[in-house]
């Protein structure tokens, strides 16, 4: 057999893999109707925590420790810095996942979509699960970076005025919809 | 091989029976209202059967007369068959009109990009060029279709059992003709005597298996079409979408931070 013919058929069993994958029902099915809830239930939880969280990486502290702790309790407080700052990559992915939600929806309930900005979008995806995932085995190997919080407030502290008012603007129209179909259903007519 | 050649003809028998059964599914339960092109389209293979049977058996299976007539009855049928796989996803994707805008775009590159290449394969191959082509059709049609249904499953956009059996069918059916071409052609060119049952039992075969599936799919009652979402406005989209991306570059930038100290550390 030619090379080409092993081409095609790599290519081919690809395409049944995607399809594959494309057609199977989604283990949780994120309907449209559940899709404003969702999104007032994302949130920036972990930001109560911030202030903790830059204590727990001031360099200053670790510093003193150097000075005045056995290597063991240095060790141990390396080990635990390592583990915030999982933590702390695990707020970051959730906040990226959420912007991704938001954007979803967004997009689904518009009248145009701009086929530049959704592949922007799925650039800075494959690009934030790379860099997340190399960081998170880095911290699970040993080595612990020390993350920079600063700007993370401003980044996640909640979305603009405008962001806001069409969130409220999509649970209502969200709400009028369900509300429609349903009085439609009782009557017992079609919603077309 | 004289076994294969009677294999084949079972097997084009009861591929000609499972047309004739989703065409009748498609006429006694109404879904040729739903479905105009799609049932156009079963409707026209039915019927290039019985045109294909007529050519053989006046200008004989050999001649050029024949093989031309055949293959222009098969454009025409190819034709159908991109516009029903159309006519179905404009069903899964008419209430969300953004999603249908790019959608179509998608599939007017994947479709352009793979066709373009089949072009230039078939031109460069002059003695199996329409071989080539059919094959570069085929793929374009598949990469086309699976990219548009992976946008599908990205924004979670619900998709009937209905309509997956249609879809996944062509799908499923053009993957294979790529694949029978591809074995075919290589049988070809090592100068394989009877290539031409093998290729035509994979292809009618795998015929045979999507117009089951499509049976048993459109033994169901079609979806009721679901009114339009109530959209936002085209502003909201327009302001949002950018400061969202603007965020995500963002939060990209801080794991950037992260990882910056470490790299120069080794």
């Amino acid at each position: 057999m030619s090379p080409t013919v092993f081409l095609f058929f790599g290519f081919v069993a690809i395409l049944f893999l995607a399809l594959g994958w494309a057609l199977r029902e989604p283990r949780e099915r994120r309907k449209l109707q559940t899709y404003p809830r969702a999104l007032e239930e994302g949130g920036q939880r972990h930001l109560t925590y911030l202030p903790q969280m830059r204590q727990a990486f001031a360099k200053t502290d670790y510093d003193f420790l150097a000075k005045r702790a056995s290597r063991e309790v240095q060790r141990r407080v390396r080990r635990e810095r390592a583990g915030v700052a999982l933590a702390y990559l695990a707020a970051l992915r959730g906040d990226f996942e959420y912007l991704l939600r938001m954007a979803r929806v967004i997009a689904v309930l518009s009248p145009e979509v701009a086929a530049v900005r959704e592949f922007e979008r799925l650039r800075l995806t494959a690009k934030f699960v790379w860099q997340y995932e190399m960081l998170r085995w880095m911290l699970l190997a040993g080595f612990a970076p020390v993350p920079q919080l600063d700007g993370l407030s401003d980044l996640v502290s909640g979305l603009s005025v405008r962001m806001d008012a069409a969130m409220k603007e999509l649970g209502e129209r969200a709400a009028v919809a369900v509300k429609l179909a349903s009085s439609m259903n009782r009557r017992g007519l079609d919603v077309v | 091989m004289a076994g294969l050649v009677y294999s084949l003809r079972w097997a084009v028998a009861i591929s000609a029976v499972a047309q004739v059964a989703v065409c009748g599914l498609l006429l006694f339960k109404g879904h040729f209202r739903k479905l105009p092109v799609f049932t156009a389209f079963v409707a026209v293979n039915i019927c290039q059967g019985g045109f294909l049977y007529l050519v053989y058996a006046h200008f004989g299976y050999s001649s050029h007369s024949a093989s031309v007539l055949a293959w222009l009855s098969e454009a025409t049928a190819l034709i159908l068959r991109s516009l029903a796989t159309i006519e179905v996803l404009r069903l899964v994707l008419s209430s969300y009109r953004g999603i249908w805008g790019l959608g179509w775009r998608v599939i007017a590159v994947a479709y352009g990009a793979v066709l373009s290449y089949a072009a230039i394969d078939a031109g460069s191959n002059v003695a199996l060029a329409i071989v080539v082509a059919d094959r570069g059709f085929h793929l374009a049609f598949a990469v086309a279709l699976v990219a548009c249904l992976l946008l599908v499953r990205h924004y979670s956009i619900p998709v009937d059992a209905v309509y997956k059996g249609l879809l996944g069918g062509f799908c499923f059916y053009s993957c294979a003709v790529v694949l029978a071409n591809t074995v075919g052609q290589a049988l070809f060119l090592r100068q394989f005597a009877d290539f031409q049952p093998i290729w035509q039992a994979a292809t009618v075969v795998a015929y045979g298996v999507v117009q089951v599936v499509w049976a048993v799919a459109l033994r169901k009652p079609l979806p009721v079409e679901e009114k339009q979402h109530a959209l936002l406005p085209a502003s909201i989209y327009q302001e949002i979408s950018p400061e969202i991306n603007q965020r995500l570059r963002l939060l990209n930038e801080q794991l950037m931070q992260i990882w910056k100290p470490e790299v120069t550390r080794h």
